[in-house]
């Protein structure tokens, strides 16, 4: 009897919609927003000091959790770096041109040229192919496992490919 | 047996449906209430911003929608820009770039700080990092190349 028990409840189908499930034919709204719940959280475990458990540095790092914490990085890096240019343009004196001839003045190197033009063109190559990712599931697209995976590879690879095109331009 | 016939005469279809993990009950239950008529079956509390906070949830979901086809935009102006440069892209670009940065910062801030006064902090930082990225960008497309002429001048170096 346990046995027969056991194998169907391995099978776990699930269903949402709760007039399929006869045991749980009640569901009523909670008092507060998810915001608010979450607010309630915070407030409460920092007010204890509670620390905050181990969980990234517990946990094992898959390709997609690398990918989705570099789409945020690029992403940071991108801004920041707009941003930075933009204070630049209002706080220093001379102009454009002006600051490019003294970078060109510095004669670098074509090695180093190119390492900081693939570090210019791989975020951004990066975040728009993974941005492109990121709509696509936004439309409900690609969220299998293996999509996961295939997409992910495809983005990696194309934003390599992309990057090298970018600097030899 | 004895448990899946006790079971099954809850169940008006059967022993089938006990089968099925209904993710609703898994939800931890913040308010700890007792629905007296409900006593017998177990409730699931569910969260429901639209019958409370209608406005808020409508607002959530248009900024939700905004992001995204702010994204396809920026998208779209990569080639426009590429092959056809000029002061109208340069300040379209100018405002998109900003606008998109300062929604993702956003949304950054919104997943790392917590509690209410270092949230209002930091969005008015932010509000004050994307008015002066997008000043610095505009006044770069007035008086000096342009970001269109910028990004070709620095890729031919």
């Amino acid at each position: 009897m346990a046995l027969l028990l056991r194998t169907f409840a391995r099978r776990g189908v699930c269903l949402s919609k709760p007039h399929y499930n006869a045991l749980c034919r009640h569901v009523a709204p909670m008092g507060s927003t998810a915001k608010e719940e979450m607010d309630k959280f915070w407030s409460k475990n920092t007010r204890l000091n509670r620390p905050v458990s181990p969980h990234v540095t517990i946990y094992k790092w898959s390709v997609p959790m690398m990918m989705s914490i570099t789409h945020r990085g690029t992403g940071i890096a991108l801004s920041g770096a707009i941003s930075a240019f933009a204070v630049a343009a209002l706080v220093l004196p001379g102009n454009y041109s002006y600051y490019l001839d003294l970078i060109h003045s510095l004669s670098v190197g074509p090695y180093l040229i190119g390492l900081a033009k693939f570090g210019i063109a791989f975020p951004l190559s990066y975040h728009t192919y993974n941005g492109i990712r990121h709509l696509c599931w936004d439309i409900g697209k690609g969220f299998k496992i293996p999509d996961v995976y295939r997409t992910g590879y495809i983005v990696l690879g194309l934003s390599i490919i992309t990057s090298l095109a970018l600097v030899v331009m | 047996m004895a448990a899946i016939v006790r079971l099954s005469s809850m169940c008006r279809r059967g022993v089938k449906p006990l089968f099925y993990q209904s993710p609703l009950l898994s939800r931890p239950v913040a308010a700890l209430q007792r629905d007296h008529e409900q006593q017998h079956l177990p409730t699931a509390r569910i969260h429901s911003s639209q019958a409370l906070h209608g406005s808020d949830a409508k607002a959530a979901s248009r900024h939700w929608t905004a992001e995204r086809v702010l994204s396809v935009v920026l998208l779209a102006m990569g080639p426009v820009a590429y092959f056809s440069p000029g002061p109208v892209v340069d300040y379209s670009l100018a405002a998109a770039l900003t606008l998109h940065g300062h929604w993702g910062l956003g949304q950054v801030l919104t997943d790392y700080v917590h509690g209410e006064t270092k949230v209002k902090i930091a969005s008015a930082g932010l509000f004050v990092l994307s008015t002066v990225t997008f000043a610095g960008l505009c006044y770069f497309n007035y008086n000096d190349v342009g970001i269109c002429k910028a990004v070709a001048l620095l890729w031919s170096k």
